[in-house]
């Protein structure tokens, strides 16, 4: 059935069309942690557990009360900081709520 | 999009921080710590009374430094 382009227009602008959007963008995802707490793991073998602020296009992230670990071999806790900047470019995984590495 | 009001982006942090005493944290491992006197959004740091640590012991002093943003792990106010 063909739909005018009014009719399609309307279709799409219910609440739930907006609803039944299955697509949710990796930085939407990550967008929706802000306030809440974030596992990050480096590139390298470093992690930093902490409250997420903010972040910018290029996944530099302003963290709070954070935790950061040293990873090799057993995980620990080497430094905690109450607000830091994070540098985007060694990042490589985003985990939601994350509570961090098991800590011998 | 509304923004919630405890957001608080990379912009606005290195805004709040300027001119205040910082800790930067390499990828090397090597810390410094020092008045940030500016920085821009490559992370590039100038930083005055700097103070140079490797593995925690404090290694060098300089008036002036000039941090090149690709190293930088981490800033920190303190």
């Amino acid at each position: 059935m063909e739909l005018s382009v009014a009719a399609r227009a309307a279709l799409y602008n219910t609440p739930q069309a907006a609803m039944a959007t299955p697509q949710l963008l990796p930085l939407e995802l990550i967008d929706k942690c802000i306030g809440s707490r974030i596992w990050v793991k480096m590139k390298t073998e470093k992690e930093f557990v902490g409250k997420l602020l903010g972040f910018d296009d290029y996944v530099n992230m302003v963290l709070e009360d954070v935790s950061e670990f040293e990873t090799r071999g057993m995980s620990k806790r080497i430094a905690s900081r109450k607000q830091i900047l994070l540098n985007g470019n060694n990042i490589c995984m985003l985990v939601p709520g994350g509570r961090g590495p098991a800590v011998d | 999009m509304s923004e919630p009001a405890n957001k608080r982006t990379p912009t606005d942090f290195l805004n709040s921080i300027l001119g205040q005493r910082v800790f930067v944290r390499l990828n090397s491992g090597i810390d410094y710590k020092g008045l940030l006197s500016c920085l821009d959004g490559y992370m590039n740091i100038a930083l005055e009374q700097t103070e140079e640590y490797v593995d925690g012991e404090l290694r060098n002093r300089y008036g002036d430094a000039f941090i090149r943003g690709n190293n930088v792990l981490y800033i920190s106010a303190i």
